[in-house]
């Protein structure tokens, strides 16, 4: 019965539902998005570093995994020394560098090479051909190919440094694509090959010989992986090691502007809604202050005319809660699309992810700011003297 | 040159005040560095290519303030400006430079056919190995990450307006609504339609005119407080939003077209039904 006449008031004056519900849908969409946003670059960049299979990241002293150029040299001691560790499972090491195709014209094509060990590396996957096999051969992206006019089974001529003054190139070796892959960490417009460690490190010369960028660091199950980290860094003090938590909290400094937009205008869309719903609630209990006192005066009771006006609000805000949760997928895959093409992000990075307990519960909290908005004008209503209010505006 | 190699502070204060000593060469950190290793003016710090390896030591000679570079805000390393042979040796590169910056002498020139600076054309077209860019290129090419940044605020901003437009129209609906049976009255006693149509369609001009008057001054208050906020979290003078005559204008400008448009749509429904049944006979 109450939901009845919850209802009929609300289709009384349909412009002005259906006005309503589309501004609760919109700040419902907003809601979602921000909530998206919030949670979804965290729980992205998490999924990548699982996705590598390590737990330790280790960087040249006091810089991040190549955040820097800088690079740590008798890597190999290092990595043996790592290796014969009862609680490490893996040690991926790579050198990252650059890369040039050698061209008798003037247009070395740059892209950004790895140096890597085949059978422990993360960082791409093998699309077309094979992986790595031996030393003379290279793996590279399609934006490399594209750009060299190379497919697999070619062999390139390609060098390691690239003097522009005297168009001079360094560390030149005959190397055969042997495979197309994907580069999980690097952008997706970004030039990409990866080769054998050794052979990387013997085209860059004295400057790179038996040197590394990072090594990653794969613990033993049930291995403490903070406290080998704390051990790596006494043992080899030219490293900084970096755990999985250490570098969420890095991504959360980088992008902490981004979850404190999200939290601002989540606040807002969820006042928005608040307020739409409150104002037309009121409004409406307002217009029909004769026929609530004529329900009193017939037996009605207070609690029933409460939950009447407070169902409005819930019905209000859980259709313009639904609506939005639509509305806010779309714009979310919109809003997701301008920020993918973030310079040097990975390809299948996402800002925005869906998590439906986390969706339920932001929209949830806007159906409860409906139940709150139709408290205040549901208990005026209740609370109005019978007779008077009869006389005022029923009799009149 | 632009150090490209990290330099680690390997060894902190060796001794605030250096006597006897063959006079150190100095080098300029930034604050966030001076702050964090509690260095000053005047103290000794070794420098070396990597932690653990052979370092110079030289004399803090300056605390410098970051730029309002917005390529740089988000990035927590520090920085320290060496002399240029002293960096050359100690990252091993000899004598080679990352970049030149050059000043052109009595201002820029444009290219004959205006597409460019002149300065910049001749070195690319003659200078062996170089590839020269004015400072208006290198700005696109390093503020790519704001360029995204600014697609998404209007992109956010686009929904903005659309939750404001559904509000504002909202709320006309319900203020006319209100008042039906004053117009139905007013109906009655012979004003007419037009009358009732301009009288709402100014009254909601003057709410969106009041309305985005005052927005336009907690946008002000808003931006002051953004900016004082992220200046001190990013440790940088940069002003992260401004509040320009232009943007205050088109925010008056479309809050007055909305409000014309909610109260021209709310009072064409008004006026469309007979005044008897405004008043509820």
């Amino acid at each position: 019965m109450m939901l009845r006449l919850a209802l009929h008031a609300l289709t009384r004056r349909r412009t002005r539902t259906a006005l309503t519900v589309a501004g609760v849908a919109v700040a419902a969409a907003m809601l979602l998005d921000m909530v998206m946003l919030g949670s979804g670059m965290r729980e992205s960049f998490r999924a990548f570093l699982d996705q590598q299979g390590y737990q330790l990241r280790l960087a040249p002293r006091g810089t991040m995994p190549f955040d820097t150029e800088a690079t740590v040299g008798g890597a190999g001691a290092i990595v043996a020394r790592l290796r014969a560790d009862p609680q490490i499972e893996a040690v991926s090491p790579v050198l990252g560098g650059r890369l040039f195709r050698v061209s008798s014209a003037n247009d070395a094509v740059p892209a950004f090479a790895l140096g890597i060990e085949p059978a422990v590396q993360s960082d791409y996957k093998v699309e077309e051909g094979r992986d790595l096999a031996a030393r003379d051969e290279l793996v590279a992206n399609d934006n490399y190919l594209r750009a060299i006019g190379a497919r697999v089974g070619d062999t390139v001529r390609v060098a390691a440094g690239y003097d522009p003054q005297m168009r001079r190139y360094a560390g030149e070796r005959a190397l055969r694509i042997v495979g197309r892959a994907r580069f999980v960490m690097l952008g997706g417009a970004e030039r990409a090959a990866a080769l054998p460690l050794a052979t990387l490190q013997a085209m860059g010369g004295d400057e790179r010989r038996d040197r590394i960028s990072v090594l990653l660091v794969r613990t033993r199950p049930g291995a403490d992986a903070a406290a080998v980290a704390g051990r790596i860094e006494r043992d080899e003090p030219r490293l900084s090691a970096l755990s999985t938590a250490d570098a969420m909290k890095f991504m959360d400094e980088r992008l902490g502007y981004f979850r404190q937009l999200a939290a601002i205008l989540a606040s807002v869309s969820l006042a928005v809604g608040f307020l739409l719903v409150t104002t037309l609630v009121t409004v409406s209990v307002n217009e029909r202050i004769g026929e609530i006192a004529v329900m009193r005066a017939i037996g009605v009771a207070r609690w029933r005319i409460v939950a009447q006006v407070v169902a409005e609000g819930v019905a209000l805000s859980f259709v313009g809660a639904t609506l939005g949760l639509g509305l806010g997928l779309i714009t979310a895959q919109w809003l997701n699309g301008i920020l993918a093409t973030f310079p040097g992000l990975p390809a299948a990075f996402d800002f925005f992810l869906f998590e439906p307990s986390m969706a339920f519960r932001s929209l949830g909290a806007l159906v409860v700011c409906g139940i709150l908005a139709g408290i205040w004008p549901a208990w005026r209503a209740a609370r109005l003297p019978i007779a008077k209010t009869l006389r005022e505006e029923a009799v009149a | 040159m632009r150090a490209f190699l990290v330099l680690v502070v390997v060894s902190s204060v060796i001794g605030a005040q250096e006597s006897g000593v063959r006079e150190r060469r100095s080098v300029a950190i930034d604050q966030r560095l001076a702050a964090d290793a509690n260095l000053r003016i005047g103290d000794l710090i070794v420098l070396a290519a990597e932690a653990g390896g052979t370092g110079d030591t030289v004399r803090v000679g300056a605390i410098t303030r970051r730029t309002a570079d917005p390529s740089e805000i988000a990035r927590s390393d520090f920085r320290i400006r060496v002399h240029l042979d002293q960096l050359q040796s100690l990252t091993g590169v000899g004598d080679r430079v990352g970049r030149f910056a050059v000043a052109e002498r009595d201002g820029r020139r444009e290219t004959e056919d205006g597409s460019g600076s002149a300065t910049v054309a001749a070195i690319n077209a003659s200078a062996f190995g170089f590839r020269a860019y004015s400072s208006a290129e290198v700005a696109v090419e390093s503020s790519a990450t704001f360029r995204v940044v600014n697609r998404f605020h209007k992109a956010i901003g686009v929904i903005t307006i659309v939750a404001s437009a559904i509000f504002l129209l909202c709320i006309t609906l319900l203020k006319v609504d209100e008042r039906r049976r004053d117009v139905g009255a007013l109906r009655l006693i012979g004003i007419s339609r037009a009358s009732v149509v301009r009288s709402v369609v100014i009254e909601s001009s003057l709410v969106a005119l009041i309305g985005s008057a005052m927005g336009a001054f907690i946008g002000w208050g808003a931006s002051a407080l953004v900016n004082w906020y992220y200046q001190g979290f990013y440790g940088t003078p940069l002003r992260f939003t401004v509040v320009t005559p232009g943007i205050v204008a088109f925010a008056i400008g479309l809050s007055l077209v909305l409000g014309i448009g909610a109260g021209l749509l709310a009072a064409q429904r008004l006026v469309r039904r007979p005044p008897l049944e405004l008043l509820g006979r």
